[in-house]
């Protein structure tokens, strides 16, 4: 800055009265500096913020389609959601879900991810098969495993080579497994990416933590979870978070696409009623409602995990 | 002795999942080239002829060739305002010293806990009150709005490596503030620009269920993820077209991953760990 003011500069060029340079210079370094967040920030409230404010307006409105009169119903929506047993069927699958789809998902993903980072042979060819999910669209995804669990698809395929041709179902449009499949996509796709996050992590780990425990003679099993966890439990609780928030809202898309949300409500999520009142039954001021519990949901589900991994050395 | 006998379970629990990981998918390459009957006679061998006919047919019955193009188009549009939009704000947040830009870039940060899907459809209400309902234009101005927060934050990084004295010197020969933007910042934090353009790529390309409430199902705009779940009605049972149309929309993004493995997997991890 001192060489600034003792320059002749752009800035004590331009005005008339010339003002201490340095002054000059940074006031305009912040007033341009404003300016240029302005677009970022104004795409951001119209497209993100101001659609996810409207939820909460439109949970309040009786509004029984696009072309349909609206009314305000004010806490109407919430008994109408409340008394219809589809939500409460909706409410226990997300929970079913959530419950049975993150753990599997985080655990498994963080001993896959360990044991990569541990570089065992073959580890390469690993880390790029584990990545693939990853890459792989919602509709791709959910077209192979509409090919794997279809009535003559893989699952059944093989289940018939092996002599257990008795246990083969129409796992999809079956009442008793088609959430199952859905947990089952979840899972498999959600391992793979997230034990690549882990592994990447684990990879910036000194060594010396590891070899430390070994010539302590702690096993592989004691290094993985009470030497290495506790380093990156902050990491581990931020994917939880991303991996709980992906399973809570994205699975609307995954029922869209391979069961309807059936057979009855069966395999009915919190997230598909939404699309599915919205989009297919026109009913407006329930789906948003509906929404409304999804963000409480997401914002309860945030908090725990926070305090759940919350650094405690 | 690093990986002894005590490791054998480890390998082969790493090694079952892999297996449960690509089996589906060698089940998806062998079928985009066989027919209905040999696929459930017999699921696992190799196909006895490599004939394109399913790849010709999902091509044509899915319209999948003007969709690949809506599919292009809209990314490499969105990417274009993506970036338009964020390297100016992570340059303004990175020089900020005030209260005030530090206030932006926590209302960025906070971002990341806003999920996409959350407001699908007000999005859609909005989409029909500026007339841009059923249309391309809508998706390539909404989508750098989700890519926003991610991209912001993760250029902020970059941008806060580079030392004051860069600026400080291009001041000196007279350059106004865009200048510096563009001859001082932008080039040097290409990495970062490389790493949300790989990041943001795959979201705009994978994106489904906005492009198929707001473009809508029209042939002629509606992009390749909305495309492919129609072979699943339009064939019927046919699982040698549905995988081979699938095959093919998963074509581009593999390819760039094979090419750019390393750099992907690097940006996709600094995604998630920039939060």
């Amino acid at each position: 800055m001192t060489m600034l003011s003792s320059a002749p500069g752009g800035a004590s060029v331009r005005g008339p009265v010339t003002p201490p340079p340095s002054a000059s210079v940074t006031k305009r370094r912040t007033q341009g500096g404003v300016i240029l967040a302005v677009p970022a920030l104004a795409w951001y409230l119209v497209f993100m913020v101001g659609p996810l404010v409207a939820i909460f307006v439109i949970a309040a409105l009786h509004w029984p389609g696009m072309l349909q009169p609206v009314s305000f119903a004010g806490t109407g929506n919430i008994s109408a959601v409340l008394d219809d047993p589809v939500f409460w069927d909706a409410v226990q699958n997300t929970a079913v879900q959530l419950v049975v789809a993150v753990p599997l998902m985080i655990v498994g993903a963080y001993m896959l991810g360990y044991y990569v980072a541990q570089k065992p042979p073959g580890h390469r060819v690993l880390r790029y098969l584990l990545f693939i999910p990853g890459l792989i669209s919602t509709p791709a995804k959910a077209m192979v495993f509409y090919a794997v669990l279809s009535p003559d698809g893989l699952l059944n395929g093989a289940l018939d080579k092996v002599g257990l041709g008795s246990m083969t179902d129409a796992w999809l449009a079956s009442p008793s497994t088609a959430l199952g499949s859905l947990i089952l996509l979840d899972v498999w796709s959600g391992i793979g990416f997230t034990a690549v996050l882990f592994a990447a992590r684990l990879g910036s780990v000194p060594d010396e933590i590891g070899e430390a425990a070994q010539l302590d003679g702690a096993g592989h099993w004691r290094a993985m979870w009470r030497i290495h966890f506790p380093v990156i439990r902050d990491f581990v609780g931020v994917v939880t978070m991303l991996q709980f928030l992906w399973t809570l809202f994205g699975s609307a898309q995954n029922v869209l696409l391979l069961t309807q949300g059936g057979p009855g409500s069966s395999s009915t999520t919190l997230s598909f009623l939404v699309y599915q009142k919205a989009f297919i039954a026109a009913d407006l001021g329930y789906s948003q409602t509906v929404g409304v519990v999804l963000f409480l949901v997401g914002l309860a589900g945030l908090l725990t995990i926070r305090r759940v991994f919350r650094q405690n050395y | 002795m690093k990986f002894g006998r005590s490791w054998l379970p480890a390998h082969i629990f790493a090694w079952l999942y892999m297996v449960l990981l690509v089996v589906p998918l060698y089940y998806l390459l062998v079928s985009a080239f066989k027919t209905n009957d040999q696929i459930f006679g017999s699921p696992f061998s190799l196909p006895t002829s490599f004939s394109t006919a399913n790849f010709t047919e999902s091509f044509s019955s899915a319209h999948l060739g003007p969709a690949i193009l809506n599919s292009m188009l809209v990314t490499a549009l969105a990417l274009v305002l993506t970036l338009a939009l964020a390297i100016p704000a992570a340059f303004a947040i990175a020089r900020a010293e005030g209260r005030l830009g530090a206030l932006v870039e926590r209302v960025f940060s906070l971002g990341f806990l806003i999920p996409t899907f959350a407001a699908l459809f007000p999005t859609f209400l909005l989409a029909a009150a500026t007339g841009l309902f059923h249309t391309r234009a809508f998706m390539v101005l909404f989508l750098p709005a989700t890519a926003m927060p991610l991209s912001v934050v993760i250029l902020v990084q970059f941008m806060r490596t580079i030392p004051r004295e860069m600026e400080e010197a291009a001041r000196m020969d007279g350059a106004s503030t865009f200048a510096v933007l563009r001859h001082v910042y932008t080039p040097m934090c290409m990495p970062g620009i490389a790493t949300i353009l790989l990041l943001n790529f795959l979201t705009f390309w994978n994106e489904y269920l906005y492009s198929l409430v707001i473009i809508g199902p029209d042939p002629d705009l509606r992009t390749v993820q909305v495309a492919l779940p129609t072979l699943k009605s339009l064939t019927g049972t046919d699982y040698g077209i549905l995988t081979a149309g699938t095959v093919l929309t998963l074509v581009p993004v593999w390819v760039v991953y094979t090419v750019l493995q390393k750099r992907m997997q690097q940006a996709l991890v600094s995604g998630a760990v920039k939060m």
